[in-house]
């Protein structure tokens, strides 16, 4: 099955607890940043990744993690950049039926919801936080 | 104040279950933007930026389902009186689950090496230092030795702990079930000959007088019908039914268990 290699990740339970998401998520906004955390919502047919996996997007167009290497994700990415711009989320609709990159390995096949979703560090703060 | 990043960092390290709700659409309610969240952990919501009592209710109401079913899920949610529709997603940041092998013999040894490929934090006991011992298990997280039944007494089991009866005899075993089959173990699995099982059940309901779907929660014969022949084939059949209950599949139980 081609393009497992790069569709999967995140196999090591010690490395996911050290780098989780929101490890980073909360190493950038202590550093003042504005990030993109996109989140695969829901999917149809075959997609490279599960529903609840993850991608961040930093204002430089970083990325951390992965949503399903190239299926979509430069879609993402460029989606991502907007909504740290404006810091309003947005939805996107990712369909792979159409992706006619057949040199990439990642080739899919399904369709895709993903949600872009703006942090930084004052409204990451908001949420009263009971203990 | 701590963050809401910070509570989420908590809830990685601390092992600890729990379920982000993210607002991605609404419909019909100004008061609410998409974007909006709701951290719930040990049952209680530990931050929101939601600010609508009702809505946070029924979102902690929703969460218990999925953190059940340890799967992230998109779901509408119609508010009552003027509350509007929201699409709702809810992430689940399950406790990672935890397998306890209960006997240290020839199966043990490939079953915890499997289980750790398989992100297990597994625990494997026995009353014999001879078996239970670093050297037999370098990757276990936890290699205990003493009475069996009395370490299960005393461990913490949760509705994400697996739990695997393979010690060297139903002299054993026995007491080790009577132990936990009342807890909240989201499997119990026994090895052994059907006869002995059924010899064993019978014993239960005679002498315990515990009840027909108590019962019914044990796995056993213990595994998926993949007419296996060596220790290693018989702890993948294990694991391949622990995956199956974990995860809702469809494969064949020896035991006859559908899901």
């Amino acid at each position: 099955m081609p393009g497992q290699g790069t569709c999967f990740d995140e196999t090591n339970p010690e490395a996911r607890k050290k780098e989780s998401v929101y490890h980073q998520v909360k190493e950038f906004l202590d550093k003042g940043e504005t990030l993109a955390v996109a989140t695969i919502v829901s999917a149809k047919g075959s997609t490279p990744r599960e529903v609840g996996a993850k991608m961040v997007v930093t204002a430089w167009g970083e990325i951390l993690g992965t949503i399903g290497g190239g299926c979509g994700e430069a879609d993402v990415k460029r989606e991502a950049i907007e909504v740290i711009r404006t810091r309003k989320p947005r939805t996107v609709r990712i369909d792979l039926l159409d992706e006619i990159s057949s040199d990439s390995p990642a080739v899919c096949g399904g369709i895709m919801n993903v949600f872009i979703d703006p942090w930084w560090k004052e409204r990451d703060q908001e949420g009263s936080v009971r203990k | 104040m701590s963050s809401l990043s910070e509570a989420l960092v908590q809830v990685v390290e601390q092992g600890a279950a729990a379920v982000l709700a993210t607002v991605i659409e609404v419909e019909g309610n100004d008061r609410l933007e998409a974007g909006a969240k709701c951290l719930i952990r040990d049952g209680q919501v530990r931050a929101e930026t939601i600010g609508d009592a009702g809505v946070v209710e029924a979102i902690l109401r929703e969460s218990a389902v999925h953190l059940q079913a340890e799967k992230s899920k998109l779901v509408s949610l119609n508010m009552p009186a003027g509350g509007g529709k929201l699409e709702v997603f809810f992430e689940v940041l399950p406790a990672p689950p935890k397998l306890v092998v209960v006997g240290a013999g020839h199966i043990a040894v490939p079953l915890v090496k499997m289980a750790k490929v398989l992100d297990f934090h597994v625990i494997v006991t026995d009353d014999r230092l001879a078996y239970a011992n670093r050297e037999r298990f370098p990757d276990a997280d936890e290699v205990l030795v003493g009475d069996m039944a009395q370490m299960l007494k005393e461990m913490s089991i949760t509705p994400s702990t697996y739990i695997v009866l393979i010690t060297r005899g139903h002299k054993y075993d026995e007491p080790c079930l009577r132990e936990i089959i009342h807890s909240q173990a989201k499997y119990i699995g026994m090895i052994g000959s059907r006869r002995r099982i059924k010899a064993c059940f019978q014993r239960f309901r005679d002498e315990e007088k515990i009840a027909e779907e108590v019962i019914d929660r044990v796995y056993a014969p213990i595994g998926l019908d993949i007419a296996t022949e060596t220790p290693a084939e018989i702890a993948l059949s294990i694991l391949g039914e622990i995956i199956k209950v974990r995860r809702g599949g469809k494969a064949a139980s020896l035991s006859g268990h559908q899901n």
